[in-house]
């Protein structure tokens, strides 16, 4: 199996406040990893720096087996030009915390509008498949709403979508259910799973211990800036080694 | 029954007058517009050159009084380079559009600087360019913030057009003051406030038409 993604000894820090500290971190083709950790662990950083919405401070980052980026100490080894970061993205799907919807569009065009502006996809072809992807979240009665009239939960599953449009080779997941109330967690968390049952490969930044466990192939828990630990979910959540891992665990389970 | 009988004879005139001053005002909101969209765009630029210049640009111009920009167009900058030599209403175009570039430029810069970074963030993990993240997710939902402070600045152009009236263009307020100043009676001030209220009227119901049609998404 190919690795997807490789981060080698990146670090990455705002002003003086170091966020990562020497993270070395694979994925593999087909893997559903769930990072899990405290608040301001680094957690969201970490995937953030994959699509460069955050720059590594050093370090090296390969999507592909591809070095996508390299730094040291803030200074560019590698020289990448905005249409490469645009392709970069194009590979990776994102969803967000807080949905990120365009609150202009409606819910098909939220989906479209990527893949007619980038991919440059005839109309037809993208509305046919945004239709399919809406199909697959369940929301094709609602694809001529505006976003403000969708549930959060509803407005997750279209951020799904509209990520999904872009036949991402890989799905980044941040905190995708945190600003959601606990009675619409479920749906978006079915959808998820739908995917991971797909093969997509997954990134999913979560406290949703319950997901983790049963869906993730892999866990990895960071605590103030670096890897700690991780393992199959069985091994991490029934017999984690670190004790700040166990400290963890403890509190939110 | 006098100033009646002067008001239907001086009409016409009043009617050229509310036209010229119109013209000058929707010219001025018009171009700029895009000359304020442009120096908005220069201020947010990471490039610290076009920032700066942008900058200069905007302190200049909200920083001297529209009278003096109109008189420099007109009667300045003809002496310092001849090929710059406008009539007056081509100066008045210009020395609005300016103008109003400067402070439009802020109103805008504010309105794409309160759309949610949110926004940009997930248009660039689409795959999206800046300038198309611009064009397509940033910009169209600045419309609806823009429009309260965008139709207030027009209703003050709207107003200042009386400027004019130092370069000797028959606008509304330069007819008026003609006929003031011929009968000497101030009755004429009375339709001038009424035609200037029907303008500004006409055009506050507009742009409350106009934040309804932008606002059917929230």
């Amino acid at each position: 199996m190919s690795k997807m993604i490789k981060m080698e000894n990146v670090c990455k820090s705002f002003g003086k406040l170091e966020v990562l500290k020497n993270i070395n971190f694979e994925v593999t083709q087909g893997e559903v990893v769930c990072v899990i950790g405290p608040s301001g662990s680094g957690k969201t950083t970490l995937i953030r720096c994959l699509n460069h919405l955050e720059r590594i401070t050093s370090g090296q980052v390969f999507i592909d087996e591809e070095l996508v980026d390299a730094r040291v100490k803030g200074k560019d080894q590698l020289k990448v030009s905005h249409k490469k970061v645009s392709e970069i993205c194009t590979r990776l799907g994102m969803v967000f915390q807080r949905f990120n919807l365009f609150p202009h569009l409606t819910v098909i065009q939220n989906v479209m509008q990527a893949p007619l502006l980038v991919k440059k996809t005839p109309k037809a072809e993208a509305e046919k498949y945004a239709m399919e992807l809406l199909v697959k979240v369940g929301l094709e009665d609602k694809k001529d709403e505006y976003p403000s009239r969708l549930s959060g939960g509803q407005q997750q599953r279209v951020a799904i979508a509209r990520a999904l449009a872009m036949k991402p080779e890989i799905m980044l997941f941040d905190e995708p259910t945190s600003a959601l109330d606990p009675e619409l967690v479920g749906e978006v968390l079915e959808v998820m799973k739908a995917l991971a049952k797909e093969g997509m490969t997954m990134i999913v930044v979560t406290h949703e211990m319950g997901f983790a466990k049963e869906v993730g192939s892999r866990v990895v828990f960071m605590d103030q800036g670096s890897i700690i630990e991780e393992g199959l979910p069985a091994e991490i959540f029934s017999a984690p080694q670190h004790e700040r891992t166990k400290a963890f665990l403890n509190k939110i389970l | 029954m006098n100033e009646i009988d002067a008001l239907i004879k001086i009409f016409p005139k009043l009617m050229q007058g509310s036209g010229i001053t119109l013209l000058i005002a929707v010219v001025a909101l018009l171009v700029g517009a895009i000359l304020g969209l442009l120096l908005a765009l220069g201020r947010l630029s990471k490039n610290w050159f076009i920032d700066k210049l942008c900058f200069v640009y905007i302190w200049l111009f909200r920083g001297t009084p529209l009278m003096l920009q109109l008189l420099f167009v007109y009667y300045i900058l003809p002496k310092l380079f001849p090929t710059f030599t406008f009539d007056q209403m081509l100066s008045a175009y210009i020395a609005f559009s300016l103008n109003s570039a400067a402070y439009l430029a802020e109103i805008i810069r504010a309105a794409i600087q309160s759309i949610d970074k949110g926004q940009m963030e997930a248009s660039k993990a689409l795959g999206m360019s800046y300038a198309q993240a611009m064009r397509k997710i940033i910009i169209p939902q600045s419309y609806r913030r823009l429009i309260p402070p965008v139709g207030n600045e027009f209703i003050m152009l709207l107003k200042d057009t009386a400027l004019v009236t130092a370069i000797a263009l028959p606008d509304l307020m330069k007819i008026t003051n003609g006929q003031v100043s011929a009968t000497g009676s101030t009755f004429m001030f009375i339709p001038a406030a009424i035609i200037y209220l029907l303008m500004t009227t006409v055009f506050t119901f507009f742009f409350e038409r106009l934040e309804k049609k932008y606002s059917v998404y929230e």
